[in-house]
């Protein structure tokens, strides 16, 4: 026998308790034959399925995933599966820039009643998957290791900023905000890093320069600088956009909180590849003017060179990429969207993410990492910037960033008023991936 | 006297290692801007100049990020044990800083202490380290103010300088006079001598005041800007902290040992949610006292070499030399 013969898929189904798993047990007590290959484990909801579950089944073996919920406007609990919608959407795009095999992963809407849907998902799958063979390709590299550099982006417009001027108002305003007792703290750019000004007399430690990159809003978030009361905060316009999410996700209060906005024209790559915006817009004092910003055509470059190459390719470069990650989580720490108090990374009862750098805990701690920021992350690039080992890690976001501008018309931190995209459904939200 | 050998011939000779299939490492081009010690697949991807220094620390060779230290399996109340038992082949760390090769003899102090740690000898030992001499240094280099410089012979089997045409090649060690045996010619010529950095700070006053001043406001003032990230650590060529974990589930699994850093808040945390170092002042107070007291007081030596990979890597600019030399004012 050949071993195209033998080759018996294993499937692991993620199935909704209220629906898909009585319609499996429907299934069996109707005698209704079906392929012994798919392991089923019962849920309470689509809604509650991680993410990390679909990685795991490819990691401990799995060669193809299904996952099962009720039909629209049949939750259990109202619209858990319209929240799993919109995250299968944005998830799916995800994994297919990092090359994992689209194929492999299924999605169907099977209620209490449809037993001999499920029948056929699963003959279905087996017959697709057992066609398609073992999933050898998981985490794998190939050889390939690059794809072909995008031309370079256009250099920013000519400066219309005067960062002088600008940088002489910066520590005007801050002396002022300081000496009228307005905040007790300005964190702003120093000469070699971020400096946190407490006095008046210090504000000519500001500095305003082609070196201030830094997101300093991720400073909002660490227990160090909140003690030291309320604070004013020097921003680009790509980190003012990261305000914007961290009010929405009650993370600060804006009445106390003051926003000095610098006019920026771009300060080097890779950092700035992806922005947009230049100019700040909320912020409670504007310094300078902008130029032009780049064209979503020009940010999208390494993107788009990554997502011509086939699946494979796709994920032989990022284990190459992956490969050179220690898990010094710099990209979690410079992150100001990444604040939570403990980071699953760091869970350990039990471990979701393994804490070794091989390419299995590497994958999984770079998929969660984009994930969590899913309709989140503002693209100011801080993770690219931060990585010790040049890994482009906003590659991974801009995926995100672009699929939710593709399917919801969302980008984040851009409109203050807008729903964060995660957390809120639409019954519009287009689903013709589930069978 | 010394020997010289031509940059073909060491090329040459590195070829030759590979196909002898020893592991040989050096800094590599990973891409644009960014150079990094890494095993070399072919001798051409070694990258001898235009630049200060890797931005990783080549410690990984002896000390990896992450290691299997055995498998097990459980039946009932049977427990088996196992270790992989691979055999680890000879290496050669070629064009290493000597910053980075320094750092070995200082490891060696740990990894010998109060047992014996057998994956870390048997990769010592099977390791040979071929140091080449520093020409250039950049304004997070601080080698001098901790002993060191840019010909420092501390950890290496033989020292290359930079001749031109030809390396000045100096076998230091007997692992060193054998692999050079034979391919080096006897020569007059010998490299000036490079200064490298000033100093920058005296590392007995940075003693004095971390043992004198733990209470100080200093530590928290200096280190507002630390995020807590453990790109220090992880890119010093002589931390050394890991955790140990068990990865798998109760019938079978592996125990394996990853690297650690104290800059984490999770690596002082009790399990009754206590955290005895509460905030990055007190988390890099320890790093400098670690370095700077504790480790010299123990083994008689300062646990730094003075790459300045700490700022280099620091998303935020930081590092050992800003908190050192602000001490002063302190």
């Amino acid at each position: 026998m050949s071993e195209a013969s033998q080759f018996e898929p294993k499937i692991v189904a993620y199935v909704c308790n209220w629906c898909t798993y009585l319609g499996a047990d429907l299934a069996g007590t109707t005698r209704l034959e079906y392929p012994a290959n798919v392991r089923i484990i019962r849920l309470p909801c689509t809604g509650r399925i991680d993410f990390n579950l679909l990685i795991k089944a490819f990691e401990i073996g799995a060669d193809a995933v299904l996952v099962s919920g009720c039909h629209p406007g049949d939750c259990h609990y109202t619209a858990g599966n319209y929240h799993a919608r919109r995250r299968w959407i944005l998830f799916r795009e995800l994994l297919d820039s990092l090359g994992f095999d689209l194929r492999r992963i299924h999605f169907t809407w099977i209620s209490a009643a449809e037993g001999r849907k499920w029948q056929e998902a699963v003959t279905r799958i087996t017959e697709e998957t057992r066609k398609l063979g073992p999933y050898r390709e998981l985490y794998q590299k190939n050889g390939f290791r690059r794809p072909n550099a995008p031309p370079p982006p256009k250099p920013p417009a000519p400066a219309k900023n005067n960062a002088a001027a600008q940088e002489q108002q910066l520590r005007e305003t801050c002396a002022r905000l300081l000496s009228e007792g307005t905040v007790q703290v300005v964190i702003g750019y120093g000469v070699g890093g971020p400096v946190f000004v407490r006095r008046a007399e210090d504000a000519a430690k500001l500095v305003w320069n082609a070196d201030c990159q830094a997101n300093l809003t991720t400073y909002l978030k660490r227990k160090e600088i909140k003690r030291l009361g309320k604070a004013a905060v020097v921003v680009k316009g790509c980190d003012e956009r990261g305000l914007v999410i961290l009010e929405k996700e009650s993370q600060i209060d804006r009445q106390t909180l003051r926003v000095i906005g610098m006019a920026c024209d771009g300060m080097g790559q890779p950092k700035c590849d992806t922005c947009t915006v230049h100019q700040p817009r909320f912020a409670d004092e504007i310094m300078g003017q902008a130029g032009a910003a780049p064209s979503e055509a020009t940010r999208a470059g390494a993107l788009d060179a990554l997502m011509q190459l086939s699946p494979a390719e796709r994920m032989s470069f990022w284990a190459h990429e992956f490969e050179r990650c220690v898990k010094c989580y710099a990209c979690r720490q410079v992150c100001p969207l990444c604040y939570c108090e403990r980071c699953i990374a760091d869970k350990n009862r039990p471990v979701t993410i393994d804490t070794s750098a091989t390419p299995k805990g590497n994958f999984a701690w770079h998929i969660t990492r984009a994930f969590h920021l899913a309709g989140r992350c503002v693209g100011c690039g801080e993770c690219t910037r931060a990585c010790p080992a040049g890994i482009p890690l906003g590659l991974l976001n801009l995926s995100l960033a672009r699929a939710a501008e593709k399917h919801f018309g969302y980008q984040a931190g851009m409109d203050p008023k807008a729903e964060p995209l995660i957390g809120t459904y639409a019954l519009t939200d287009k689903e013709e991936f589930i069978r | 006297m010394s020997e010289i050998i031509s940059k073909a011939g060491l090329r040459e000779l590195a070829k030759e290692w590979i196909a002898q299939g020893k592991v040989v490492a050096g800094p590599v081009q990973t891409k644009p801007g960014l150079v990094m010690y890494a095993k070399l697949a072919s001798a051409d991807e070694i990258v001898w100049e235009g630049f200060v220094r890797p931005a990783n620390s080549v410690k990984e060779f002896v000390f990896p990020r992450h290691e299997l230290l055995c498998t097990y399996k459980m039946e009932g109340n049977r427990v088996e044990l196992a270790n992989d038992g691979a055999e680890i082949p000879a290496q050669i760390l070629l064009a290493v800083r000597p910053c980075d090769a320094a750092a070995f003899p200082i490891l060696d102090h740990v990894f010998n202490w109060d047992c014996r740690d057998e994956l870390y000898n048997r990769r010592r030992e099977a390791t040979t380290v071929i140091a080449l001499a520093c020409e250039s240094h950049d304004e997070s280099c601080f080698c001098t103010s901790v002993g060191l410089s840019p010909q420092a012979e501390r950890g290496s089997d033989v020292m290359l300088f930079d001749l031109g045409e030809e390396y000045e090649v100096r076998s230091l060690t007997d692992k060193g006079r054998a692999l050079f045996a034979g391919k080096a010619q006897p020569s007059e010529r010998t490299a000036p001598t490079y200064m490298g950095p000033d100093p920058r700070f005296n590392p007995e006053q940075v003693k004095q005041f971390v043992d004198g001043q733990f209470t100080s406001p200093y530590w928290q003032e200096a280190t507002l800007a630390c995020l807590g990230c453990g790109a220090c650590a992880y890119n010093c060529p002589t931390c050394h902290c890991f955790d140990i974990v068990d990865e798998g589930n109760s019938q079978h699994g592996k125990r394996v040992r990853n690297w650690d850093s104290c800059q984490f808040g999770q690596f002082t945390l009790h399990a009754s949610g206590h955290n005895p170092r509460p905030d990055q002042g007190s988390r890099q107070r320890q790093r400098v006292l670690h370095k700077f007291s504790i480790y010299p007081e123990k083994f008689g030596e300062i646990l730094c070499t003075g790459c300045g990979n700490c700022t280099r890597n620091c998303p935020e600019g930081q590092g050992m030399l800003t908190l050192l030399t602000g001490i002063e004012h302190a």
